[in-house]
């Protein structure tokens, strides 16, 4: 049942303008990208893969799939439905930012490492994580009680973001061809100014496209339970 | 030398914008799914209930 706090869905259709926003900001980064920032030099301009790749990887897994696990442990203790949308909507979104990152990750390792794929730690245990994602979808449409639906999904995303942290250093524990972080790291970052900003635009842009895509996740999955009440009502 | 590898880059930004945009095309199609059903039931009278009243 939706939330007494929350505007009853209307059978109107709603346009979104933050959507065409983040569209229109993702666009800006593309052509940013491949028109206007340097080629590195030893990498060619695969290196701009960057761009796309690593933002991605760093919304799905320290953004979507952290909101995912906070809302999870959220619902299990205040049992509020609104808190059960949010984290399916981090997963769903974050598994659409995660299928990104492995299909752009061959293609730069490709080029650099000249193999598609290494069943190495970081890479491994990302595609590990892309499957629990995808069990956990499949749990939410194959149990058909909410409440037990909410509550079996809350337990297993908490499980799928426990290996978040595992992910991370995995290039710190194992010996792996995945480069360490250029960016996120304790000291300076080791890349020119130019790349540097054409990156956090691309992470502005695709942060904003993560928004723009939860809140249309989530509208729809209060309509869904609103339908699934009117249904009923109406049996 | 720099390598000419431009098509991979061109082949990942090609792919991404395909699964985002994919995933939009996905959510805008269950959305208005959702919201026909929804008027459907809103113009669909309620069945009145066969109990008698005060049961």
């Amino acid at each position: 049942m939706t939330s007494a706090s929350e505007p009853l869905p209307t059978a109107r259709p709603r346009r979104d303008p933050l959507l065409g926003v983040a569209i229109v900001a993702v666009a800006l980064v593309y052509v940013r990208a491949l028109a206007f920032t340097p080629i590195e030099a030893r990498q060619g301009a695969a290196q701009k893969i960057l761009y796309i790749h690593a933002t991605s990887a760093f919304i799905a897994l320290y953004v979507a799939f952290a909101l995912m696990a906070i809302a999870s442990i959220l619902y299990l203790w205040l049992k509020d439905e609104k808190l059960d949308r949010v984290a399916e909507s981090a997963a769903e979104v974050g598994l659409a930012f995660t299928t990104v990152v492995l299909l752009t990750g061959p293609l730069w390792g490709k080029t650099i490492w000249g193999a598609w794929w290494t069943w190495d730690a970081r890479l491994t245990s990302t595609l590990f994580l892309w499957f629990l994602i995808v069990a956990y979808s499949l749990l939410r449409g194959a149990v058909e009680e909410r409440g037990r639906r909410a509550r079996y999904s809350a337990v297993l995303g908490i499980l799928a973001a426990l290996l978040v942290p595992f992910i991370h250093l995995s290039v710190y524990l194992f010996r792996t061809l995945h480069p360490m972080p250029i960016l996120l790291k304790p000291s300076a970052p080791s890349m020119p100014s130019e790349m540097q900003v054409t990156f956090f635009s691309a992470f502005l842009a695709f942060l904003l496209l993560f928004a723009a895509l939860l809140r249309a996740r989530y509208r729809i999955a209060t309509l869904r339970d609103h339908v699934a009440s009117r249904e009923q009502e109406h049996a | 030398m720099t390598p000419d590898n431009g098509a991979f880059a061109t082949a990942a930004y090609v792919l991404a914008a395909l699964v985002y945009g994919a995933y939009v095309v996905s959510l805008k199609l269950r959305e208005r799914r959702l919201r026909e059903r929804l008027a459907r039931l809103e113009s669909a009278p309620r069945r009145a209930s066969n109990r008698p009243a005060g049961a």
